[in-house]
């Protein structure tokens, strides 16, 4: 895609986002449209969104982010936010977003490692 | 009256006059040319303003001014005043030797010829501080026996009265008070801002606490500083209103205040230590009563740690909690969802009979939350889960390495 937002890593079967910075809605928008459509190109098994470089998460960025974790279970993958930041955690408690079902890890590591978790135990 | 027979009975007229001016001791009468120097000083004169006449004459008159209306030129308007309208009474400050200020009731009188002339001032000069102080024995008493320092201050900003508590709490002898402006005991800094705040109590005199949340400062004569509370009321009096300071030192309060505020903090660091108990493995021992401001803090303290340790387990330990009500658990609850936000299970441990049969009668529901009575057992399931997560099958080392390289 010509209009590519933010550059998607490829690992094995799994890919590989890194949010940054801040992020105003209709960008958080598009990032949702470029990723969608990226696991469905790829035919990847899993998605990592790495969240540690994200100066804010507001509730809709948060509502956004469970939106595109749920697409892509719908597309047959996996996917998993890594590195949620302390104050990013307490801001979203706060604000009651309900993201219990969302599957999170501390770093792109255990992230991979829930991923591959998550397959084995969905196959 | 029989007119004067000759020079001899002109010279024993004016000896007769200058006893009689001799004679009065309680006011000071002085002669001043045109110029405001002082011509003449009478024996009262010397009674009152402590210098004698040698010392004085030929001296200007605004010598026995305070420094400030020496500069505001207080002197000449006073001797203009009197030459144009003949005669001048007025109260003001007078400084006598040694520097002390009284207030001073003062009438001066234009000395004419026999054409009419002006050739000189009269200035009789009362020392009113006595009259002042008989004036009202209970008003004098109250205020000696008033806890706080009181200090009563004129529309001019001048300080009028003051009891022994000023004196001892800024360290001046009360003649060193009297007639000065009252911003001498505040700090420099605040004195701009205190005029304006004066110019507005006498706009309109309420009884009022000063600078209400505020923190106000006394200055010492040593030019130390210390916290005051002052309280402010109007004193309506036939020389106009007043304003009646009561000030109280509240340096021990003030640090009884932060004492208290420095414990409840280290209290609250204290209270909310996670410990490294394993690799990736954390333990939070929470003891004694959740409020919000101490839930908060848990939370962020907890949080943090597990981003710098990277640990994937946190056992919270509510063993030393006393009683866990629906607020209490909101507040657990939101840590554990927290911690799980950024990837990191929690297992709950010490759960007492009382406190699991409170929580499922007050329908706090856990949800995912893994409990075991003891930390050995959260610490074996913890190692579990570990084990667990780092089951990952061959080959996501490796696949780490591309991605590192690439």
């Amino acid at each position: 895609m010509s209009d590519d937002l933010i550059p998607v890593m490829r690992i094995a079967d799994t890919l590989l986002v890194a949010l940054q910075g801040d992020l105003d809605d209709a960008t958080v928008i598009r990032i949702e449209e470029q990723l969608t459509h990226a696991v469905a190109r790829t035919g990847a098994a899993g998605m990592l969104i790495d969240v540690s470089g994200l100066g804010a998460v507001d509730s809709f960025i948060a509502r956004v982010l469970a939106r595109v974790v749920a697409m892509i279970r719908l597309l047959g993958a996996e996917a998993a936010i890594v590195g949620i930041q302390p104050a990013v955690a307490i801001a979203l408690v706060d604000l009651g977003v309900p993201m219990g079902h969302l599957h999170t890890a501390l770093n792109a590591q255990q992230g991979l490692a829930l991923l591959q978790r998550l397959r084995r135990s969905g196959a | 009256m029989t007119p004067p027979a000759g020079e001899q009975d002109l010279r024993a007229r004016l000896r007769d006059v200058e006893a009689l001016l001799d004679a009065v001791t309680d006011h000071a009468v002085i002669q001043l040319d045109l110029d405001g120097k002082v011509a003449r000083w009478s024996a009262g004169a010397q009674a009152v303003m402590g210098y004698s006449a040698a010392e004085v004459l030929g001296q200007p008159a605004s010598m026995f001014y305070t420094d400030d209306d020496r500069a505001a030129g207080l002197a000449e308007h006073e001797l203009a005043t009197a030459r144009e309208s003949g005669r001048f009474e007025f109260e003001g400050w007078r400084v006598r030797e040694g520097g002390q200020r009284f207030r001073a009731g003062v009438v001066v009188t234009a000395i004419r010829d026999e054409a009419g002339a002006v050739t000189g001032l009269t200035k009789v000069i009362r020392d009113l501080t006595a009259e002042q102080q008989r004036a009202d024995p209970m008003f004098r008493g109250l205020l000696e026996s008033a806890p706080d320092a009181m200090v009563i201050v004129a529309s001019d900003g001048r300080i009028t009265l003051v009891n022994a508590q000023t004196d001892r709490m800024f360290g001046y002898r009360r003649e060193d008070l009297i007639g000065r402006e009252i911003e001498m005991l505040i700090p420099p800094r605040f004195r701009g801002g205190h005029e304006r705040y004066r110019s507005g109590f006498f706009a309109d005199p309420q009884p009022r606490r000063m600078g209400v949340g505020l923190e106000l400062w006394g200055l010492r004569r040593d030019g130390t500083e210390f916290p005051i509370d002052v309280s402010l009321s109007p004193l309506r009096t036939d020389r106009g209103v007043l304003a009646s300071a009561a000030i109280r030192d509240v340096t021990e309060r003030r640090e009884h205040e932060q004492r208290l505020r420095r414990q409840h903090e280290e209290i609250m660091e204290l209270s909310t230590p996670a410990i490294q108990v394993w690799d990736k493995v954390l333990c939070l021992p929470v003891i004694g009563t959740l409020d919000s401001a101490r839930a908060a803090r848990l939370t962020e303290g907890l949080l943090f740690k597990i981003a710098e340790t990277q640990a994937e387990v946190v056992i919270f330990d509510i063993s030393g909690v006393p009683t866990i009500d629906t607020l209490v658990a909101q507040h657990l609850l939101g840590t554990v969802q927290a911690a799980a936000l950024m990837g990191t299970a929690s297992i709950l441990c010490g759960v007492r009979p009382e406190t699991a049969q409170a929580m499922v009668h007050l329908g706090i529901d856990i949800g995912q939350l893994r409990s075991r009575t003891t930390l050995r057992h959260a610490l074996q399931l913890a190692l579990t889960l570990l084990a667990e997560r780092a089951e990952t099958p061959a080959g996501v080392a490796e696949l780490m390495g591309p991605a590192g390289a690439g």
